[in-house]
């Protein structure tokens, strides 16, 4: 397993509110090779983000109660680090993009500016040497006249400009692990290609390893290697994209396959699963997806299922899996 | 910026300068309706048509012999001379002169307050916000609520008892030859710092907890915002978090109120200068309001507005150095 860049063993988060407990992320396990990109996919408010800002120690503890077994980052077990040690990780082996460029580049600084305190802190460069480095970062995702751009405020810049001053910022120091907190959300839908383009180059040129959170299945196609599908706090399906996309096992997923429109589709109405996510303080009992699945049973609604580990290294969590050849999995 | 823009915020000053000239004008003027009659010498034992060539020349005297409209444009007239008028005080002394020599104590107690009240509220602020929800913060909450209900005066009137009257660390009046022997020496300074200390803490408290309330609840907006979330991911100290992403966002509200309250710098705190005995600017608006001094009262009044205005006009001018984003009478 030495390949495995990230592992992470049975995290737990839990928000307390007025109101009961808010279980946000319920014991997930991920594994992140050297050089894979890996896709979380969920519906909002599943706990995608909230996983990603525990990986990163950036989640405010209180409110959040976080339990893990390990957080492993190349060998080195991040959750033991001080909070001064983990600033050395942040941005320099392990770096982040948010969704919104506009409220996650600070108004009042130049973007260039922005970009150069990565290199003073992790490289210890002057402010002279940094800039040079910045320019070289901005340059390398494809933006146009970067001395120029640099000196620019981000509300004057474009909104697929502003996400590649992110992608230029979370690459600066060019980290083992990229986490990309739905990176093209904000953006329409050319720039989004353009963009994921950008993303996609970089970490294959640089030999980076990506997790990329999502909710967008077409993204997930274009991008991914492993796919993680999440819902309500824990992990139901884990597949290379090949497989999922071909032969989704998990109802969930097979329902989020299956709202994707289609051209060939001729009925003309959307596709959805019914009903919503279940609300985070009450949860159904036994399988969290029960109410909305249509192969649901009685032992759906009592037992929640197990993760199990098929022969091809897929994960599911599901008594009932579709497309399955092996037979029924009753555990 | 533009420079149509410019003109046009100086154009709209001046058209605002003259609307507080004629208000300033003619307030005092309502309701009175002889304002020369306490100059008037007493009666005695002139006869009634005597008397009345006596009121008749004080009223000459003092320029309210002419219709009210006459006066107003007389005073226009002086004023587009930089003429302030004469105060009616014995000895005719120039307004201008009057104010020009009350103002810089009124800057003493007004300046110190500012200076002490942003600084001390500013660190507070920040420390509540930064140690929010523990005990920092909700000794700020405390400490505001107490202060809404004592005014300053009060906390003047308590520190003058304790501190100038029980303990005698601090004079609790003005010593009455500090303004007339004040010649710069170091000693005369020491003079003045004493005095000036109690005025000065009365009236700080109020701005200190103000400016920490401020503070405080800006720095806290700042901090829930992605940016910060961004800053902290790229690995930045929290010193440098604080300071360098934080702290710059939370300051423009501060700085708008900071630049708001340039113009009571020069009004005079009218009641802790009575309590303190302080001759300021307070003091001189309420000896001119006490007698009918209506050039004194006028001077002392545009005096103050004129400082407002500019004071709004420099704030408005400048918002855009602070924050990139705006960008003053251009349309995006």
């Amino acid at each position: 397993m030495s390949d495995v860049l990230l592992g992470l063993k049975n995290l737990k988060v839990i928000f307390p509110a007025q109101q009961g407990i808010v279980r946000a992320v319920e014991g997930i396990d991920i594994d992140i090779l050297k050089g894979e990109c890996v896709a979380l996919v969920g519906e909002s408010g599943c706990g995608k983000s909230v996983t990603s800002l525990a990986i990163m120690r950036l989640l405010n503890t209180p409110p959040a109660l976080i339990e893990v077994e390990s957080i492993n980052l190349g060998g080195d077990e991040i959750t033991k680090y001080s909070e001064n040690k983990m600033q050395d990780v942040r941005g320099k082996q392990i770096s982040m993009i948010f969704q919104d460029a506009m409220t996650a580049l600070n108004p009042v600084m130049t973007v260039g500016k922005q970009i150069d305190e990565v290199f003073i802190k992790h490289n210890k460069l002057s402010k002279k040497e940094a800039r040079i480095e910045t320019i070289k970062a901005l340059r390398l995702v494809g933006i146009p006249e970067p001395e120029s751009r640099a000196k620019a405020f981000p509300h004057q810049l474009s909104g697929g400009l502003r996400q590649r001053v992110l992608i230029a910022m979370a690459f600066a120091c060019m980290p083992k692990l990229i986490i990309a907190d739905e990176p093209t959300t904000a953006l329409d839908v050319t720039i989004q290609a353009q963009v994921l383009e950008v993303l996609r180059n970089m970490q294959k040129s640089h030999n980076v390893s990506l997790l990329l959170i999502t909710h967008d299945l077409s993204v997930v196609a274009h991008t991914a290697d492993t796919v993680y599908v999440m819902y309500s706090g824990k992990i139901v399906e884990k597949a290379k994209v090949e497989d999922l996309f071909r032969e989704p096992h998990h109802p969930y997923t097979e329902g989020l396959l299956g709202s994707i429109p289609r051209l060939s589709d001729t009925t003309k109405h959307f596709v959805q699963i019914p009903d919503s996510v279940p609300h985070p303080m009450f949860k159904p009992t036994g399988c969290y997806f029960h109410p909305r699945c249509k192969y649901a049973t009685d032992i759906c609604k009592e037992k929640m299922p197990p993760l199990v580990r098929l022969d091809n290294g897929r994960e599911i969590r599901c008594y009932h899996p579709i497309n399955f050849s092996g037979g029924e999995n009753n555990e | 910026m533009q420079k149509s823009f410019i003109i046009k915020r100086i154009i709209y000053a001046i058209f605002i300068f003259f609307v507080v000239l004629t208000l300033n004008f003619f307030i005092p003027r309502l309701g009175v309706d002889d304002p020369a009659e306490r100059y008037y010498p007493p009666q005695g034992n002139m006869s009634d048509i005597e008397y009345e060539i006596i009121k008749q020349v004080t009223r000459e005297q003092y320029g309210f012999d002419v219709s009210t409209f006459k006066q107003y444009t007389n005073y226009v007239e002086g004023l587009l001379r930089f003429d302030l008028g004469t105060s009616f005080r014995t000895g005719n002394p120039k307004v201008s002169t009057l104010i020009a020599e009350r103002l810089p104590w009124t800057l003493v107690l007004s300046v110190s307050n500012l200076v002490i009240s942003l600084c001390i509220g500013l660190i507070f602020g920040t420390v509540a916000a930064w140690k929010r929800g523990r005990w920092q913060d909700s000794l700020l909450l405390n400490l505001s609520t107490i202060s809404v209900a004592l005014p300053a005066f009060f906390i003047a009137l308590i520190l003058s008892f304790y501190f100038g009257f029980e303990l005698e660390l601090f004079p609790a009046y003005t010593n009455p030859n500090m303004v007339s022997q004040f010649d710069w020496s170091w000693e005369a300074i020491k003079v003045v710092f004493f005095n000036a200390a109690l005025p000065i803490i009365s009236m700080s408290i109020g701005g200190i907890i103000g400016y920490s309330q401020r503070t405080r609840n800006s720095v806290i907006a700042v901090t829930n915002e992605d940016f910060v979330l961004t800053a902290r991911a790229k690995g930045l100290s929290q010193n440098k978090v604080l300071f360098k992403h934080t702290l710059r966002n939370a300051m423009l509200p501060i700085v708008t109120a900071v630049g708001m309250s340039l113009s009571g710098l020069i009004g005079g705190a009218v009641i802790i200068e009575q309590i303190f005995n302080w001759n300021g600017m307070g003091t001189l608006f309420l000896e001119a309001n006490n007698t009918n001094d209506y050039p004194l009262m006028m001077g002392i009044m545009l005096f103050m507005s004129t400082i407002a205005i500019l004071a709004n006009l420099i704030v408005e001018l400048t918002y855009s150095l602070l924050d990139p984003r705006i960008t003053v009478g251009e349309k995006r």
